[in-house]
């Protein structure tokens, strides 16, 4: 990936070069030829093409606001409610991600969603500890959790 | 109108200023302080915006951002230090 | 009024609801850990609208001003991890749970624990 920037950025400044004009819009210019001609040889470069990643850094961070959003309007019913009537618990829940910075991820992406809350991390790294309002409805959170939420990290990290 | 909604505004994060700053008085644990100190300092860095606003000035830009930094760092210092005793673990 | 104080008046009223939202919710739910939904959510929301109000105001004006961009940056990804902080710290000095609470996994990972160190020493 870093590879793939670089080689851009020198075709971006002999873009500059070969037609001598040093200025913002030359370079961007450079620049977006450098994305064209990567795209045509991306066959020839082992690495997948950088902006296909940055593609799914962007979904990611599309997620974390959907959850951000949907969570707080599930906030308005939770505290106008008359009676707290919930049956909150905290549970375990495997996970397959490795790394220091996937795990951060998943921690902050699972407080941000609706009715959850992380507690803890496993020493080893093998569990996440999880608040739960309600429960009883956990089922379904834990399968979004585990299809869509650790697939899209792993995309981005791996 | 525009002034009125406002005053408005920074009427609401004044209410719940004090809320927050009620929890810190009543709270029953420790911990309970911290969390309500931790969106004491959150609400605080949106009614240095409002007033941003209604001052039509520039220069509390720098006082957002520190405010947004300490909230943080001191909430981190003060809960590692309740639950070991200490902040830097030296093993 | 013209429309981009209609626009920031938007911003600013749906911050501050949902400020105050967050400051309910830390008076009104039963423990810490329900507490910490609230003030890890909603109030990271609220204030992200408020600076966001400020920052096109003083945009449409014409001074774009970085630093509430990265203010706005760094709220979003420190809070949720304070609150978690805080939550495990509760924990780990044994606050106790809501009464109605049914299932406490963490509970027993302490428990082997601290059997283990007895064990040990």
């Amino acid at each position: 990936m870093t590879f793939q920037i670089v080689i851009n950025l020198i075709i971006a400044i002999g873009w500059m070069f070969f037609t001598e004009s040093y200025t913002l819009p030359g370079f961007i210019m450079g620049y977006i030829l450098g994305i064209l001609s990567l795209l045509l040889l991306s066959r020839f470069i082992s690495d997948t093409f950088y902006l296909k990643r940055l593609f799914k850094v962007a979904t990611l961070i599309g997620m974390f606001f959907r959850a951000l959003i949907t969570s707080n309007i599930d906030m308005i019913k939770l505290i106008y409610m008359k009676k707290p009537e919930f049956e909150p618990g905290i549970f375990a829940l495997p996970t397959t991600l490795k790394s220091d910075l996937e795990i951060v991820m998943l921690v902050h992406l699972i407080s941000l969603t609706p009715r959850t809350l992380s507690v803890a991390v496993a020493r080893d790294h093998s569990h996440l500890y999880i608040h739960a309002m309600d429960i009883d409805s956990i089922g379904e959170t834990i399968d979004t959790i585990k299809s869509s939420f650790e697939q899209a990290i792993m995309e981005v990290t791996r | 109108m525009f002034q009125f909604i406002q005053y408005i505004a920074l009427i609401t994060m004044s209410i719940s200023l004090i809320i927050c700053f009620i929890r810190t008085l009543i709270g029953p644990s420790i911990p309970d302080r911290v969390l309500a100190l931790d969106a004491f300092g959150i609400n605080l860095i949106g009614f240095t915006g409002v007033i941003m606003i209604l001052q039509d000035t520039i220069a509390y830009s720098d006082v957002i951002l520190v405010l947004s930094i300490l909230s943080f760092v001191s909430t981190v210092a003060v809960s590692k230090f309740i639950e070991r005793g200490t902040i830097f673990e030296r093993n | 009024m013209s429309v981009t104080e209609v626009i920031v008046s938007i911003f600013l009223l749906i911050g501050a609801f949902f400020s105050l939202l967050g400051a309910l919710g830390l008076i009104r739910l039963p423990d810490v850990y329900n507490r910490a939904h609230a003030a890890g959510k909603s109030s990271t929301f609220g204030v992200i609208f408020l600076i966001l109000a400020t920052f096109l105001f003083f945009l449409f004006t014409g001074e774009f001003n970085a630093k509430l961009l990265l203010a706005i940056l760094f709220v979003f990804l420190t809070a949720p991890l304070s609150s978690l902080m805080v939550s495990r710290s509760a924990h780990r000095t044994d606050v106790p749970l809501y009464d109605k609470s049914i299932r406490d996994d963490l509970q027993e990972t302490h428990k082997k624990k601290e059997k283990k160190q007895q064990k040990e020493t």
